[in-house]
């Protein structure tokens, strides 16, 4: 596992329900930096193309601090919000897909065996999100990088909070047929 | 390879369960081999992705460091791209947002419309005192003697304006028809004037007419005068007042109540004075070379046909007196017309505060019919903006969604 995800493993919320000033937009840089850019190269599929997306978010929500609604999410929804679009503005100008040719980097593991297995799995995973349609896809992405609730996701895409459970409830029920699929054709 | 299941003590079609499922387990709340593969499955997602770079990250670093180190300077002088952007950020906040933005839109436009309403409004006696103003420099002083000096044949001039209902006293009009007229000049002027008193006091304002009428050397005409219980009572008196004491007659019955309209005309009748005056002596020295010519007869005949021609004579001249004298007592004597209609809002006997309270609503009064006119013009523009806006907010969202298609 990548060295960024074990601090993000539980979803940090320090900041969640303070002004978001210097010191709070400060910390909130540390803990979602890494996720909003595994999120934004997941999406467009290549990492400079990400890292303009990720620099572009964190200074729009800087810029946009003064307005941020707490009724209307938490400042990592808002900012995973600022990251959608500008990701979409990116696509749609560069009219590319989603998780294009990047590949799972090396991890770190333990054990040898555990590699193996973990190596596969994450090759499974990796194909079967490509099967899945883009908005799909991205559903998927988002409950993961941004770890968000379906409320948040529902802000977050425009939709409403049961569109939203509805919908990731569908992704991950294709990503696990694929998954199976993928699986049943591996061992055939 | 690993399959990750769904949860099997969940029913896949319930979507709340679920939900609930997923999250307890993606927040380490819940244990097990279901609750270990969704956290496993989002680790290996999450591993998709490559890690940010250590260079990419202390540059954004320093970057943001450099924004938030100066961070008013921004906020003190928003740009205008910057105001526009916090008001599409603001109005594309939900359906609330937006009615309160046309709400904001529409109490800024009634803001407006009574900042343009009450210079409008202050500066309408204004000039409805300068017009009258110029009439008097036009025209001349009052009181002035019926023979004018003014060169036209006929002029009208008349003068309506509404009466505050404050009580305040219209200045006298008659001040307005002239007084310095040429003395070879005969004028006939003619005023009408509305008074509002209390309609209790409508036949007492009538009788007090009246005796102004009588005293200033005029008489009534005619005078008729209903009252009605209940309601405000309404009198109309024809004067006749001598023209010299025009002016200050009016200035004293626009003292007796409230005015509510006063007019004046003036016509020129010079002419007709001449006509009448020449036709007379015309008789008369007919009637002298009459009685000269029937010193000298010395026939009967002749005699008796100069008498007759003598009667005919007289008779022409005092069809031509009366003539003249009626001409004459035209320029000397204005009619007025005054009209007393009983108010129920009259103010001429109200309290300092019940007259600002009246005047407060006549202010409001104006500014709500302003409002209404501005409401009409800024509403549908609020609304088609907002349409429009609305519309910009849709066709961004399709465009970034159709980005996934």
């Amino acid at each position: 596992m990548n060295s960024h995800l074990s601090s993000t493993e539980q979803r940090p919320a320090s900041v969640a329900q303070e002004s978001l000033d210097r010191s709070a937009f400060e910390r909130l840089f540390r803990e979602c930096a890494a996720d909003v850019h595994g999120y934004a190269i997941s999406l467009l599929g290549d990492r400079a193309g990400a890292e303009d997306v990720t620099a572009l978010a964190f200074e729009r929500l800087y810029r946009s601090r003064a307005r941020l609604d707490r009724s209307r999410g938490t400042p990592r929804a808002w900012l995973f919000g600022i990251v959608r679009n500008a990701a979409l503005d990116e696509l749609r100008r560069r009219r590319r897909r989603s998780l294009g040719s990047h590949g799972a980097e090396p991890v770190e593991v333990g054990e040898p065996s555990q590699a193996i297995e973990q190596a596969e799995r994450r090759a499974t995973v990796q194909a079967a999100l490509l099967e899945l349609s883009p908005r799909e896809r991205e559903v998927v992405l988002l409950k993961f990088h941004g770890q968000l609730t379906n409320g948040e996701l529902a802000r977050v895409l425009g939709i409403s909070e049961s569109n939203a459970g509805t919908r990731l409830h569908r992704a991950l029920a294709s990503l696990r047929q694929t998954c199976a699929g993928l699986d049943r054709e591996e061992v055939a | 390879m690993k399959v990750v299941p769904f949860p099997k003590s969940v029913d896949p079609h319930d979507e709340q369960s679920f939900a609930a499922q997923l999250e307890a387990a993606l927040h380490g709340e819940s244990g097990g081999e279901a609750a270990d593969h969704w956290r496993e499955l989002r680790a290996d997602v999450r591993s998709l992705a490559p890690p940010m770079s250590p260079q990419f990250e202390r540059e954004l670093r320093g970057r943001l460091a450099e924004r938030t180190a100066a961070p008013s300077r921004g906020r003190r002088r928003p740009s205008m791209r910057g105001v526009i952007a916090l008001m599409q950020a603001w109005l594309g906040s939900g359906m609330r947002a937006r009615l309160v933005a046309v709400g904001g839109i529409c109490v800024m436009a009634a803001v407006v419309a009574l900042a343009i309403a009450s210079p409008w409004r202050a500066s309408e006696p204004s000039s409805s005192s300068s017009a009258t103003a110029g009439r008097v420099d036009q025209l001349g002083p009052s009181g002035g003697p019926i023979k004018a000096r003014a060169q036209t044949q006929a002029q009208t001039f008349s003068s309506s304006s509404a009466r505050a209902a404050s009580g305040q006293t219209l200045p006298a009009a008659s001040a307005a028809v002239a007084g310095e007229s040429a003395p070879t000049r005969v004028q006939q002027r003619a005023a009408s004037i509305t008074l509002a008193p209390k309609p209790a006091e409508v036949q007492s304002v009538a009788d007090r007419i009246a005796q102004l009428a009588a005293r200033d050397g005029g008489f009534v005409q005619s005078s008729q005068v209903h009252l009605q219980r209940g309601s405000g009572g309404e009198a109309n008196l024809q004067l006749s007042l001598p023209s010299a004491r025009l002016s200050a007659a009016l200035a004293e019955l626009a003292r007796l109540a409230p005015t509510r309209a006063q007019s004046q005309s003036l016509q020129d009748i010079t002419d007709e004075y001449g006509a009448a005056r020449s036709k007379l002596a015309d008789a008369v020295a007919e009637r002298q070379a009459l009685l000269r010519a029937l010193s000298r007869a010395s026939t009967q005949g002749e005699i008796e046909s100069l008498r007759a021609r003598l009667s005919l004579a007289g008779g022409a001249i005092a069809r031509a007196r009366s003539a003249f004298q009626s001409v004459a007592r035209r320029g000397g004597n204005s009619a007025v017309e005054v009209t007393v209609l009983g108010d129920a809002h009259a103010g001429s006997g109200r309290s300092t505060l019940s007259k600002a309270l009246h005047d407060a609503g006549d202010v409001l009064k104006v500014a709500l019919a302003v409002l209404i006119v501005a409401l009409a013009v800024l509403v549908p523009l609020a609304i088609l903006a907002a349409l429009v806006l609305l519309g910009w907010h849709a066709s961004r969202r399709r465009l970034r969604e159709r980005a996934l298609s």
